[in-house]
């Protein structure tokens, strides 16, 4: 066990031996931010496991490293070939970050319609501080715990999103997150700013990719702010290598009749943990969220749901499934608040895992905590194997029996994959669900072989 | 095709099948009838190759081959198909990839070439149109939401499209209106042909005015305890089983 002044040697280690290479040093409103925040990471409670959301989480395997910051050498990835990372079909705007800074030269953001920003945090800061700050102080996040106030402190690079009011942006946004830190092990903070004014209608496809040998730590911070009658398609695929520590922060905040629809994939990573605040503001806001995790040896998924209703006659669906196979390891963790004030609220939440083997273990817990009277709410979980009489059937077909575990769990995983609207997206979900079912094939004959 | 011997079956220390023998030559359609609890569907499980039952004795011979020792689906991909009595639903796992990969593999395992799409769709459509099934149902997820008769107008489809050399249909017929027992019978009797073997499993002689049988033989008590040509079913529908049961006791 890491003690609690392990912990905070941690924390300030990463803040002093991070702080040298920050952008936009003397404009007062971000040091402000980052100064505040730097002096939070003395002061909030350590982490612990007689913590709520963190019961089910040991940081320690991650404490126990040390990162660096990807320093100025950045500069040699500006001729980066991403062809390869790109998904064939999928015609988007884009930011590429590498290692968490962002590349102007790989970016695609030419012919962006009018009242649309789609930049990196470091050229908006030298751009145009004094806009950034307006947007930046609206909406600033909040930083109530050690990792949050950590990607604050270091506010260095991200991505700025802004849709002016009534745009509607056909074309998708993506911003690609490329971890190539091979040799070293890196602190990687994007901190992002989404801000959609009234009206505004966009979508958003955000991927995580890294190498095998990858063994980072991805600490993101994403804000996002719907205004009135905006509408937001958010697709974020965490897909990095297995050695790679992820945790990614989001803050949503829905206005008066805006919509969110999330969808969020969880495939790599030792760690990847998702924090997901959603603030349902005002009237009407609908908030939609999807969520597929897979799971295998030395890996834990973990996300975490806060949807709170804050307004009445707002709705929220959160349907979350998952594939455990080997000795893989989920964590689910719903909870859906609704104010006193927030009546005729309806809210749905769901947790269905397939577990694949024995040796995997899944915690699950929804909540509702309820104020209002006037509510429709439901929750449900559900720990599932296939059914054999499945397996028989298709092997009975001629389907041999890893062909059908994979099509069968692909089956599971369908109303989930399927939603996903943007064709080459949606396929390459469905190839690298695929990957990932024969990989857990492959191990479990391994397993058998082996006995 | 098919040869039968002794066979011994247990599922959890109970034994269901005591000492079973059968023989089916090529061409042939058998119906096996009996009570419930005779072990009918327990035959068909162990010929297709269900996991959860234990031969404690006799063999099964399947063109010359030990059946009992191959794989679940090597046995589909040697010709064996199983009509299921009760077919289950596969959520998620969309019916046309599903034939699609069943009919692939089993044409790999064959050393014949895959099907590509339009060729098996084309295939796919008019086999489905002459089980009367709702092409709509092709691209639903397996059996999902489907009907007692739709389901096994479904099976008839995948019998069609495998085109199995033995081919074993346990009861079929259970749960299935007029209108739908014709077309699945039509269904069997298009496959029929000299090379190729049908067993007919059920409770009823109905199913057998539209399938001719070649043999009618009664399971009971997990033996067959009678075995005789049409008339067979026909003196079963009016006398019952009980007479049976009699006589073997």
């Amino acid at each position: 066990m890491i003690s609690a002044a392990q912990q905070n040697e941690w924390f300030l280690h990463h803040l002093s031996q991070s702080a040298g290479d920050l952008p936009g040093r003397g404009i007062e409103w971000l040091e402000n931010i980052r100064e505040q925040a730097g002096q939070s990471l003395a002061q909030l409670p350590v982490l612990n496991r007689k913590q709520e959301t963190w019961r089910y989480t040991s940081i320690d395997a991650l404490l126990q490293q040390r990162f660096i910051t990807a320093g100025a050498d950045i500069g040699a990835f500006k001729n980066l070939d991403v062809t390869r990372w790109l998904l064939p079909g999928l015609d988007a705007y884009r930011l590429v970050f590498v290692n968490g800074r962002c590349l102007p030269t790989l970016a695609n953001v030419a012919d962006l319609p009018d009242g649309v920003v789609l930049d990196s945090l470091r050229a908006a800061l030298t751009t145009d501080p004094e806009q950034l700050c307006t947007w930046f102080e609206q909406h600033q996040g909040r930083t109530d715990n050690l990792f949050t106030a950590l990607n604050s402190a270091l506010i260095n690079d991200g991505a700025l999103l802004h849709i002016g009011k009534n745009v509607v942006l056909e074309k998708p946004i993506e911003i690609l997150y490329l971890n190539l830190g091979e040799e070293q092990s890196l602190l990687v903070q994007p901190r992002n700013l989404l801000v959609l004014e009234a009206g505004a209608s966009a979508t958003l496809v955000e991927r995580h990719i890294g190498g095998d040998s990858c063994s980072g730590f991805h600490n993101h911070l994403t804000e996002i702010h719907l205004a009135k009658d905006a509408s937001l398609d958010h697709y974020r695929l965490q897909d990095e290598g297995d050695q790679t520590h992820h945790l990614c922060t989001l803050f949503l905040s829905q206005g008066e009749r805006s919509h969110y629809r999330g969808s969020h994939f969880s495939f790599g990573g030792a760690w990847a943990r998702t924090d997901f605040h959603a603030l349902l503001r005002q009237t009407g806001a609908e908030c939609e969220v999807n969520g597929l995790y897979t799971v295998g040896d030395q890996q834990l998924s973990d996300f975490h749901l806060r949807v709170h209703h804050a307004a009445p006659g707002c709705t929220s669906r959160e349907r979350f499934k998952g594939i455990l196979y080997g000795k893989g390891r989920a964590v689910f963790d719903g909870h859906i608040i609704v104010d006193q004030d927030a009546q005729g609220s309806d809210a749905q939440l769901s947790n269905d895992n397939l577990m694949l083997s024995r040796s995997a273990e899944v915690d699950t817990k929804p909540q509702l905590e309820i104020y209002a009277d006037d509510v429709k709410c439901s929750h449900g979980t559900t720990v599932g194997e296939i059914d054999p009489a499945q397996i028989f059937y298709l092997r009975s077909r001629g389907i041999d029996k890893e062909k059908a575990l994979s099509m069968l769990s692909l089956g599971f995983a369908a109303d989930i994959s399927n939603g996903i609207k943007p064709e080459a997206l949606r396929e390459y979900v469905a190839r690298q669900l695929t990957e990932k079912l024969s990989i857990q094939a492959d191990s479990k004959e391994k397993d058998q072989s082996n006995v | 095709m098919l040869s039968i011997k002794n066979l011994q079956v247990s599922i959890e220390e109970k034994a269901i099948l005591k000492g079973l023998n059968l023989e089916i030559g090529a061409g042939e359609v058998h119906a096996i009838m009996g009570p419930n609890g005779s072990g009918k569907s327990t035959l068909s499980q162990v010929l297709a190759g269900r996991e959860g039952y234990r031969v404690t004795g006799g063999e099964v011979r399947y063109e010359g081959q030990d059946l009992l020792s191959m794989e679940t689906e090597v046995r589909a991909h040697a010709g064996i198909f199983l009509g299921m009595q009760y077919p289950v639903e596969l959520p998620g796992v969309n019916n046309l990839t599903f034939m699609r990969e069943s009919l692939n593999a089993v044409r790999r395992a064959r050393g014949e070439s895959e099907l590509d799409a339009p060729s098996f769709l084309r295939r796919v459509r008019e086999q489905a149109k002459r089980v009367d099934l709702d092409q709509a149902l092709l691209k639903r997820s397996v059996n999902q939401g489907f009907s007692g008769g739709e389901k096994k107008r479904n099976e008839i489809l995948q019998m069609a499209m495998l085109e199995p050399k033995l081919a074993i249909l346990d009861e079929t017929d259970s749960g299935l209106d007029i209108d739908a027992l014709r077309i699945v019978a039509g269904g069997v009797n298009e496959l029929r042909s000299p090379d190729r073997s049908i067993i007919v499993i059920t409770h009823y002689q109905r199913l057998l005015d539209y399938i001719e049988p070649d043999r009618v033989h009664v399971l009971v008590g997990g033996r067959i305890v009678r075995s005789g040509d049409k008339q067979l079913a026909l003196e079963l529908e009016q006398r019952g089983y009980g007479w049976i049961e009699e006589v073997a006791a």
